[in-house]
């Protein structure tokens, strides 16, 4: 029985998985029996593997979001929890634990929480990231008064940190020479 | 206290229609993840649910590196059923589709390779191709990686598209397998408007990476 060859439309529409059962049935019996048809098959699976690649390396934009007076908001977070964990697939949110909560009032975690919660939904923030401690302060003020985010290097992973380390830690055995015990 | 609290922020959030996306999200997340959870713990529900999602995907990877078609079912068949057993061995200690799936896949392909041209060819080691011309595994592989350069025209054009039909495109094509009636779903779209949009990224970007390999 003589089916009809692929075209690029019928292969990309296989692919998709958009043929009805039959119809890729057919296609398939057909790939099996013409070389030329298998080809044009592999060549657009191929395609299709790469473009899972184009896509998931495109870059998406700019998801960091970071409250402006982070050291405040901190102390809310404990009861804004949840917002947190809903806000967490959109937003970068880093919360160094293991400090007290902030002791303030209920009306002043009500309004952080409000505030919080307006800033979460701002799209697209610019984040100024202050690179070391020692021009923190004024950095973020220039920011702020900019009506800018700020990020502190002690919040993030990715703000570079240059420390000084000594390549062995100290007590290691070398390795070079023989070591009595 | 808290419940004050969670009382504002929900009054709060209520107004705000661009928060649902993100809920939808974690909600699917949470949903992939506990079934990969429940697939860990022997559940078949979740296998199934977890296969029907990610075998397109297997077979499409096994046709790209030119297995047949209906071998290509076959082996991906038996990719699946080597994932539940390992599981059910307690050999499985995180799974992460659809990557897992693929590397098995491919292992059994070249396995299959491999023992097709061992029976193809009954006489001695001499007679075997790769004696001649030694094959060499990584270069059919490095044919089918994209190069740096392919990969930004690929994000050129994409960046050219309008940006309704670039999320369509993220959204089906990001790993994840979303099937096409999520997809549609999430943007408000017909299923038939998806698969056109994807239809027509796909010659787009096609004609990007092509472009270059003529060059």
């Amino acid at each position: 029985m003589l089916k009809p060859h692929l075209t690029r439309d019928s292969a990309e529409q296989y692919i998709l998985g958009a043929l009805s059962p039959e119809a890729s049935a057919a296609l398939e019996a057909h790939t099996l029996e013409c070389e030329p048809c298998a080809r044009l098959l592999q060549e657009e699976a191929v395609l299709s593997e790469q473009l899972q690649e184009v896509a998931q390396s495109f870059p998406r934009e700019d998801r960091v979001i970071r409250p402006a007076r982070w050291h405040v908001r901190r102390a809310a977070a404990g009861a804004v929890g949840a917002a947190l964990a809903a806000a967490a697939s959109l937003a970068l949110v880093l919360l160094p634990g293991g400090r007290a909560p902030h002791p303030s009032g209920v009306a002043g975690r009500a309004t952080t929480t409000a505030a919080l919660e307006l800033e979460m939904g701002a799209p697209r923030a610019i984040v100024v990231a202050c690179p070391d401690l020692a021009t923190q302060d004024s950095c973020m003020q220039a920011a702020e008064e900019r009506g800018l985010l700020v990020q502190y290097p002690w919040g993030t992973g990715e703000v570079p940190r240059y420390e000084a380390r000594t390549g062995l830690p100290e007590g290691a055995l070398s390795a070079r020479h023989p070591v009595s015990l | 206290m808290s419940a004050a609290v969670q009382g504002l922020r929900m009054t709060l959030r209520m107004p705000r229609e661009a928060e649902e996306p993100v809920e939808a999200e974690v909600a699917r997340q949470g949903d992939e993840d506990t079934l990969a959870r429940r697939a860990l713990a022997g559940d078949r529900a979740a296998w199934d649910a977890l296969v029907a999602r990610h075998h397109r995907r297997v077979v499409v990877s096994l046709l790209a590196r030119g297995v047949r078609v209906d071998r290509a079912h076959e082996l991906a068949q038996e990719t699946w059923a080597r994932l539940i057993q390992q599981q059910q061995r307690g050999l499985l200690t995180e799974l992460r589709l659809p990557n897992l799936a693929l590397t098995q896949a491919a292992f059994l392909a070249a396995d299959d390779a491999r023992r097709s041209r061992r029976e193809s060819i009954s006489g001695a080691v001499e007679e075997l191709p790769e004696r001649q011309h030694p094959v060499d595994p990584s270069v059919s592989a490095e044919r089918r990686l994209l190069s740096e350069e392919q990969l930004s025209r690929a994000h050129a054009a994409l960046a050219q598209v309008s940006p309704s039909a670039r999320t369509v495109f993220l959204l089906a094509c990001d790993g994840q397998e979303l099937p096409h009636a999520e997809v549609a779903s999430r943007v408000g779209l017909s299923v038939q408007r998806v698969r056109q949009i994807l239809c027509e990224v796909r010659k787009k970007l096609r004609s990007a990476l092509e472009e270059e390999t003529h060059a």
